[in-house]
């Protein structure tokens, strides 16, 4: 069991998902910080610049699937080369609206992820992804 | 169709032979003709020829030789073989391995080659013919499948961002705020998203192949319960699953059947009702699953019971989209499942479903 999670990551193109995303999740008060990414390389490069500052890095990652030029599956193959520490420290939940048999197939089949999860967010469904994961 | 246009290709080691046919046939097709198998390829390769008349005997190459090595090469000229004497040998050859349309005995009766050419030329426009709407046929189906991926997708998300916006309005106690303009639009969102995904049911249902995987009924009703009932923690389910035995079926519509069943179970609930109940009951043996999924709901109407597996059926007093059995039907026709119903406006509606079991 992973400490109680502080800092939470989106990772969406979508700007109105990312409004409304964090909104939820700071009326739920399950995250203190949100870090705001519009794509996939915005993360990446959020990650790179903190690699040895445990402080600044996320303890949760939620990760939309289609986005332009690097989708979530793209940002996943990148993600898996980064070091231990941080792929220990960092877990990836997927967050899309996709109903395609193959891309919750591909999600679920990923062992970077523990969870795919449906938009609209429910603060209740990830509540729960979050207690099996870490102490809250 | 103007028959000049029929390109024939005529191969034999007589010049007299080859004279003769030109001076036969030259009205009515375009005719080459080559000297040897090794001219006749040099022809096929520069020009498109319809039908292809070799000699089987000639020097190097044979007519039935000749024609086995343009097999993959050359696939589409429809070939008639023309041949002095009988040799049955080198006819079950040909006809085995050099795909010959026709076989002709020398000499040849015009009327009766007239005829082959044209009914080969058929053959060829039939074969040609084929391959387009084929290729046509594969162009649609692609595009199908992009429009279903991008219903799922770029349809849906804009959807899926309203609901959320209307998920924070709940949340920062808004929802009342506008009187009941925002349960207006939750009810119009959650109506489009179900039409969305039983569009999508439907396609996939109708396309996908049949897959065989092992299905473990005591997961997939834990999900779907969960799933159904989250908006609706009233109704109470009862579960009974008999399964000590693997069962194998197509996951996909096995889920799709069930879930369309459940959630038809909780939303025609008698809402006056108190004790809102369904009974779920599965008894696995090595040839059929058994389901019996019960409600105590509003029950359908008798004349309406032979309507409600018929797509859009719906009824004046229950506002359902007309899809949901319809799918039911459609994905157990796929699987070779059966259905049948009891119900009445009393007690409620009992579905009896058989699948079988396809080890």
């Amino acid at each position: 069991m992973l400490n109680k999670p502080r800092k939470v990551m989106l990772i969406d193109d979508n700007e109105v998902d990312l409004k409304i995303n964090s909104k939820i999740i700071t009326i739920s008060k399950l995250f203190d910080d949100i870090i705001l990414c519009r794509s996939g390389e915005e993360g990446l490069s959020y990650l790179n610049q903190h690699v040895d500052n445990e402080a600044e890095l996320p303890d949760f990652i939620l990760l939309d699937i289609q986005m332009p030029e690097m989708d979530g599956f793209d940002f996943l193959e990148i993600y898996k080369k980064f070091p231990k520490s941080i792929k220990d420290k960092c877990l990836i939940a997927i967050l899309s609206s996709t109903l395609d048999f193959g891309d919750i197939k591909k999600a679920e089949a990923n062992p970077y992820v523990i969870k795919l999860l449906k938009k609209p967010l429910f603060p209740k469904e990830l509540e729960e992804v979050l207690k099996k994961h870490f102490l809250m | 169709m103007n028959s000049s246009t029929i390109r024939v290709l005529y191969i034999d080691d007589e010049e007299n032979n080859l004279n003769a046919f030109k001076a036969g046939f030259r009205r009515q097709y375009e005719i080459y003709t080559a000297i040897s198998a090794a001219e006749g390829l040099k022809i096929l390769e520069n020009v498109i020829v319809h039908v292809i008349i070799a000699d089987q005997k000639m020097p190097q190459t044979t007519g039935v030789e000749f024609f086995k090595s343009i097999v993959n090469t050359f696939p589409d000229p429809v070939r008639i073989l023309l041949t002095g004497y009988t040799d049955i040998e080198a006819l079950a050859d040909a006809i085995n391995h050099g795909d010959i349309y026709r076989y002709i005995t020398k000499p040849w009766n015009d009327l009766e080659l007239h005829n082959s050419i044209k009914n080969a030329y058929d053959a060829y426009k039939a074969k040609i013919d084929l391959r387009e709407k084929i290729a046509e046929l594969e162009k649609t189906n692609d595009e199908l499948n992009r429009f279903i991926y991008s219903i799922s997708h770029e349809l849906r998300a804009p959807l899926v961002s309203a609901m959320g916006i209307v998920n924070v309005v709940k949340m920062e106690n808004l929802f009342h705020s506008s009187g009941e303009y925002w349960g207006m639009i939750e009810t119009c969102s959650n109506k489009l998203d179900y039409y969305i995904q039983k569009t999508l049911q439907y396609y996939k249902n109708n396309k996908l192949v049949h897959e065989k995987s092992p299905v473990d009924f005591k997961t997939i009703i834990n999900e779907l319960i969960e799933l159904y009932s989250y908006s609706d923690k009233e109704t109470h389910f009862t579960v009974d699953i008999i399964q000590d035995i693997p069962f194998y079926g197509d996951a996909f519509r096995i889920e799709v059947i069930l879930g369309n069943l459940i959630s038809n179970a909780i939303k025609y609930q008698k809402k006056e009702e108190k004790n809102k109940k369904v009974e779920i009951h599965i008894e696995v043996t090595k040839d059929i699953a058994e389901i019996t999924i019960s409600d105590n709901g509003m029950g359908i109407l008798n004349e309406h019971l032979e309507k409600i597996f018929t797509q859009f059926f719906k009824s004046k007093t229950n506002h359902g989209s007309g899809l949901g059995l319809f799918i039911v039907k459609e994905a157990l026709n796929k699987i070779s499942g059966k259905i049948s119903v009891s119900s009445n406006t009393i007690d409620g509606t009992t579905f009896k479903i058989i699948i079988p079991n396809v080890k």
